[in-house]
């Protein structure tokens, strides 16, 4: 069998244990005790889950704890899966493949106070975040916790509750509260972050319109749509020897559009300079961006990590 | 005007110029995407790799290990480039960031495909210039692609094994 590319971290489940009312917190590690990739407090990664789904989780351990991944999911019977697979079929000792993590909360220089809103379960990335804080002292901070009636995480959150560091608002009793007076005023030392439901978001977003953007921070449980370039343009790959025509969507490199079509590209530095992914071309107009072709190598190849195209169809020598 | 296919004649230049370098930092990681962690000691075998390291041959667990390579079992990294990175791109990059197992001093690794020298005990002989790639952008989050092309380190094979420490000679082999 052809060997295939390693695409995800590889961990081991090193500890699966109950965190409230259908929580479950999942310890992920290497192998061999290794350090994992390094991670920002309340950063994300995507877990690929035995039956295939991936599903992003926020990391709820703090950076200095560096030899494992700890994610807290709450079951959603009517969910997508993930967490239901993560639940029922999950157990200690099973391989699960990662990505390295992404986002969470970039601590700068001159932000002396933080100020957390987290709805429910959402409360994950902030309880990384808290207890970086906590640990590293580089600011002070509050969590505002909004829940129904039960606290998610009560034995991990315990202790910061005691010390008044993180506040409970139960629902059931008067309501969401509103959050205007949670994170005060506006100011440069300041940085206040979201993470909860839609509506709670919403809310949220209305209370620091007059905020600078670089001191508020949004975590969601839906990834927003991605960015793309104004300017990409979605066009067809066709391969002419097979026949075949490949859609590849405005942002997306031809290269992982291929792939996703399950044509097998040699890759290597996916930057336009190896050569690894050099192919022909036979019509269009295409746009080269990388930089080992001459002008005439252009006129019969292009370098598929890189190239885009200048008009609806490309016709590739594939 | 220099008569640049005389490749004979200028490695004899080079040769009889000399230079003498020294290890200074050494990192493996048994896995790909893992930090690499730092080292003292390595261990080299010869027509494999580096003990405990994801390019061991026979190993394959490296980002690229689908895509054997026998020239990829020990890679180098100059000092000099950190410093460069530093001072032309103002990008902070330290040694256990560049992903190569060896960082020396002092040692021209771009003048050294083709040849042989001698790391520490091991015999190595060099087999191309590494070339930067999006996966390391992609774990280091610095923007290190373009500051890094055309010296990005130096791939070998290991002729003779033997054990690599921190502050060993790096040294021409006759």
């Amino acid at each position: 069998m052809k060997a295939r590319p390693i695409t995800t971290v590889k961990t081991i489940v090193t500890d699966v244990k109950e965190a409230g009312a259908g929580i479950k917190l999942f310890s992920l590690a290497d192998p061999d005790q290794w350090e994992l990739p390094p991670f920002r407090p309340g950063a994300h990664i995507d877990l690929h889950l035995p039956n295939g789904l991936v599903r992003t989780y926020s990391l709820c351990n703090e950076p200095a704890d560096n030899k494992r991944y700890v994610i807290a999911v709450k079951r959603e019977p009517g969910g997508r899966g993930g967490s239901r697979a993560l639940h029922d079929e999950v157990a200690i000792g099973d391989v699960l493949g990662v990505s390295l993590p992404r986002g969470g909360l970039d601590i700068v220089p001159g932000i002396v106070r933080y100020v957390f809103v987290a709805g429910g379960i959402g409360v994950t990335p902030f309880l990384s975040m808290a207890r970086h804080l906590e640990q590293t002292k580089q600011a002070d901070f509050t969590l505002h916790l909004i829940v129904r009636e039960e606290v998610p995480l009560a034995a991990e959150l315990g202790s910061l509750i005691e010390q008044g560091r993180v506040v409970v608002h139960r629902t059931f009793l008067s309501g969401r509260p509103d959050l205007a007076p949670l994170i005060g005023k506006s100011g440069s030392e300041t940085k206040v972050a979201c993470c909860g439901p839609e509506s709670m978001i919403d809310d949220f977003e209305r209370v620091t319109t007059t905020w600078p953007a670089a001191n508020v921070h949004i975590e969601r449980f839906v990834a927003p749509p991605p960015v793309i370039d104004p300017d990409a343009k979605p066009f067809t790959v066709s391969l002419a020897r097979t026949g075949t025509d490949i859609q590849v969507r405005a942002g997306q490199t031809m290269l992982a559009a291929l792939q996703a079509g399950g044509v097998d590209i040699a890759t290597s530095c996916c930057g336009g300079i190896c050569g690894a992914c050099k192919v022909g071309w036979i019509e269009g107009k295409p746009i080269h961006r990388d930089r080992i072709l001459s002008p005439y190598e252009r006129e019969r190849y292009l370098m598929v990590c890189v190239a885009g195209s200048d008009a609806d169809r490309l016709v590739l020598d594939l | 005007m220099l008569d640049t296919t005389n490749r004979a004649g200028l490695a004899q230049g080079a040769t009889q110029l000399g230079w003498t370098g020294m290890v200074r930092f050494l990192h493996l990681t048994p896995r790909a995407f893992l930090p690499m962690r730092a080292a003292e000691t390595i261990t080299l075998v010869a027509g494999r790799g580096i003990e405990g390291d994801r390019y061991m041959i026979g190993n394959e667990e490296g980002f690229y290990s689908h895509k054997p390579e026998e020239g990829r079992q020990v890679t180098l990294f100059e000092l000099e480039t950190l410093v460069a990175l530093k001072r032309d791109a103002g990008i902070e990059l330290g040694p256990e960031e560049h992903r190569r197992n060896v960082t020396v001093e002092g040692v021209p690794l771009n003048h050294l495909v083709g040849r042989r020298f001698w790391l520490g005990e091991a015999l190595l002989e060099a087999t191309r210039l590494s070339v930067p790639c999006r996966h390391i952008e992609e774990i280091t989050g610095k923007a290190i692609f373009d500051p890094l092309i055309n010296r990005s380190g130096l791939n070998c094979k290991i002729l003779q094994g033997g054990i690599v420490r921190v502050g060993d000679a790096v040294r021409n082999a006759a």
